[in-house]
């Protein structure tokens, strides 16, 4: 009887060590589906020696913060008197709280900042949270694309 | 001889000592340099800062031209934001003009003509300058004259508050600021708008604001 109670503790046990909070993030996944783009020609015809990430994405400038963050989703959209807002999920992915800061850069249709970038804003992440990070545009009609930069809060 | 000598080497060593402590450290100091005001500094404390008061006022004005009474009407409504009605109720010594004078000049240069901008603050030189022109002490300048200066639709009021807490054991302290921005109706009272910034702040450093 009692073999038999220490062998379903044992699996019940086993059965628990699995169990961690969600979300998690396969890093690895992560990792292998950013692509990063070339940067706008300085001249026509040539190729920019730089690459960077999409428009319309975040750009984590941390190597500490691109393991612990994920990017869950970002969205656009247009308010009430024509600005543009953008709104990205963050989930922090790890057992600790973390602290990042974020300013959105908006675009007009040739690539072109078509106003200065965002003032930083604050994010704290509790552990295996996600946190909307949410920006708004000065301009209206101007505004054709965004790119959203996240840093450690220092 | 030999303890002649180990004894004028001894001498010898302290003089070298002594006048090694007599001479002018000749290092080049600390220099000042310029840091960006949108980030933390290396004087940091739990009061509000340069880095708070830029992303506050960034927010609301964002948030402002977002607001379709505010920033779409069909006749751009004459707003009022100066610190008259903003009052500072915390414990943050600061001045508080640098918060409504940031907003109202980053809120100018962005509205393009979405909303018109009256100078409260600046009546007395404006009735100043309209009676010297009609004493006709000055001629009338170039522009064609108003009946009268420009009302205002709409007026910021706010307040700052604070909440102070300190560990005595480790003489921590911590400070939950709060600040209220809301634009009032001038004719009924309605506050069409309203932001809200806050956060807490936890330091051991001894910060002095001046």
């Amino acid at each position: 009887m009692k073999t038999k109670l220490a062998v379903l503790g044992l699996l019940l046990l086993g059965g628990c060590a699995g169990l961690d909070p969600a979300p998690q993030c396969d890093m690895g996944l992560i990792a292998s589906q950013r692509e990063l783009v070339p940067g706008p020609a300085m001249v026509p015809g040539w190729s920019s020696p730089l690459k960077e990430m999409p428009m319309n994405s975040v750009s984590i400038t941390e190597t500490t913060l691109l393991h612990k963050l994920h990017v869950r989703a970002i969205d656009a959209r247009r308010t009430g008197t024509g600005t543009v807002e953008v709104l990205a999920q963050v989930v922090n992915c790890t057992d600790f709280p973390q602290n990042a800061e974020a300013r959105t850069q908006f675009f007009d249709d040739t690539q072109v900042p078509s106003e200065p970038a965002s003032a930083w804003a604050h994010l704290h992440l509790p552990p295996h949270t996600t946190v909307t990070y949410q920006e708004l545009s000065i301009g209206a009609k101007s505004v054709e694309g965004y790119m959203i930069e996240m840093r450690e809060t220092k | 001889m030999r303890r002649l000598f180990r004894l004028s080497v001894l001498a010898a060593a302290g003089l070298a000592l002594a006048a090694c402590q007599q001479r002018v450290d000749n290092a080049v100091g600390s220099p000042t340099t310029y840091i960006d005001p949108a980030t933390r500094g290396p004087v940091k404390g739990v009061g509000i800062e340069s880095q708070d008061i830029i992303g506050m006022t960034d927010q609301m004005m964002r948030d402002m031209l977002a607001q379709p009474r505010l920033a779409s009407a069909a006749a751009a409504p004459n707003v009022i934001i100066d610190s008259e009605y903003f009052h500072n109720e915390s414990s943050s010594r600061l001045n508080k003009n640098s918060i409504t004078d940031r907003l109202r000049v980053s809120l100018n240069r962005a509205a393009q003509g979405r909303m018109s901008f009256v100078g409260r603050n600046y009546a007395d030189m404006v009735a100043k300058e309209r009676e010297l022109k009609r004493q006709g002490v000055v001629d009338h300048a170039t522009q064609p004259g108003a009946r009268a200066p420009k009302g205002g639709d709409y007026r910021l009021g706010g307040r700052i508050t604070s909440l102070d807490a300190r560990d005595p054991k480790t003489g921590m302290a911590q400070r939950y600021n709060q600040i209220i921005f809301e634009m009032v109706d001038l004719e009924t009272s309605e506050i069409v708008w309203s932001g809200i910034s806050e956060f807490a702040k936890a330091a051991q450093d001894d910060i002095i604001y001046r």
